[in-house]
């Protein structure tokens, strides 16, 4: 979220990212442990940087050669700090022949596909308000943040709600996986015994329902409402705009920050069509656990 | 008997999910559209791939290096 505002919003960067080089975004979580063409290729890279420990994180901005041969790495995303990385790295490069790396077979493990038959939803969500005011512009980004995350949704349950039917396994997933507070960082989501209350209904195309959600130690919840339309057409969902919103309280380990007592958060979901390159990333809930996401 | 059932009618008030306003069909439209990011966020201008073999293959066969954004969560998703 940062990154995106700071790092990749500044034009020199953009620029350069556009023009010299060919930009990837990884979650290193997974390339640095599938045992594939791609796992291997990381490695590779990484291994030749100050992070070379595959048991803990990788995280950072790398340079390297289609051979690769490890340029740069980099992993303080100050503006200033990431130019003169890459132009240093534009200073050492040099283009050499390499062949295409053939993919082989991809470690089922990290390597997942949205369901076949089912349908991906974008997941956003804004804190609405309870922040103190700040001067401090990184601050300013977390609160002005709008997330996103990725919904899938089964081939069983998108026949269902084909018909009319909303799946007791689609409500739990969005309970649970969805409504989250991620502005600020990766959220912990909610254990199914988290859930304190949940009651969805569908009828006549209009989704309502309410949603409790707590931890044991009570530090942590969100009491929602939802609304949303559910449309379809020639046995296809052409529409699932859904919005919940109500009170949030708490934070994780990685979403320090948040607003003090209770706040304000809204979280929209409406169909991806494919034309963002993120509509492919598999949905943060399912990180290493797909079959405990879409059960 | 009175003053009890007006306590729990004051804690229902301020701490029942139910009892808070429901969310309309016209906040529904209204927070739909203001949870919609801008079409052109700068970041979005950046021709990422997600497959870092991809990547590899077009490096090759361009003549370019290749600048990794790899993070811990998605960094196009996530959060």
């Amino acid at each position: 979220m940062l990154d995106r505002a700071s790092t990749f919003a500044d034009p020199e960067i953009i620029k350069l990212l556009q023009t010299r080089f060919v930009p990837v975004a990884i979650d290193q979580a997974y390339q640095r442990r599938q045992q594939d063409a791609e796992g291997e290729f990381y490695r590779k890279i990484a291994g030749q940087g100050p992070r070379n420990n595959f048991k803990g994180t990788t995280q950072g901005l790398y340079v390297a050669t289609a051979a690769g041969k490890f340029l740069a790495f980099n992993n303080n995303r100050g503006p200033e700090r990431v130019m003169r990385v890459l132009k240093k790295a534009l200073a050492d490069f040099r283009p050499t022949d390499a062949a295409a790396i053939e993919r082989g077979k991809p470690d089922a493990r990290y390597s997942p596909s949205p369901p076949e038959g089912g349908l991906v939803v974008r997941v956003r969500a804004k804190v609405l308000g309870g922040y103190e005011d700040t001067a401090d512009p990184w601050k300013r980004i977390f609160q002005t943040a709008i997330s996103r995350d990725n919904l899938w949704i089964s081939k069983s349950e998108h026949e269902a709600l084909v018909r009319g039917e909303l799946p007791k396994s689609l409500q739990v997933r969005i309970a649970r996986f969805h409504l989250v507070d991620n502005t600020r960082g990766e959220p912990p989501m909610w254990k199914e015994s988290e859930i304190r209350g949940l009651d969805m209904s569908l009828k006549d195309g209009k989704l309502r329902g309410t949603v409790q959600l707590k931890t044991a130690s009570g530090k942590r919840g969100f009491d929602a409402q939802l609304f949303g339309v559910v449309e379809s057409k020639a046995g296809k969902v052409t529409r699932f705009d859904l919005v919940a919103k109500g009170q949030f309280w708490g934070s994780g380990r990685y979403t320090g920050g948040a607003p003090k007592g209770k706040f304000p958060l809204a979280v929209s979901f409406t169909l991806a069509d494919g034309s963002d390159t993120a509509d492919k990333i598999p949905p943060q809930g399912s990180r290493g656990w797909v079959r405990g996401y879409v059960r | 008997m009175k003053i009890r059932l007006l306590f729990a009618m004051l804690a229902c008030l301020l701490f029942c999910p139910a009892a808070s306003a429901q969310l309309t069909e016209k906040e529904f439209r209204t927070l739909h559209e203001q949870l919609k990011p801008a079409a052109d966020e700068p970041w979005r201008t950046i021709p990422w791939k997600i497959s870092l073999l991809d990547a590899q293959r077009i490096a090759a066969q361009q003549k370019k290096p290749i600048f990794i954004w790899a993070m811990d969560g998605h960094p196009l998703g996530c959060t």
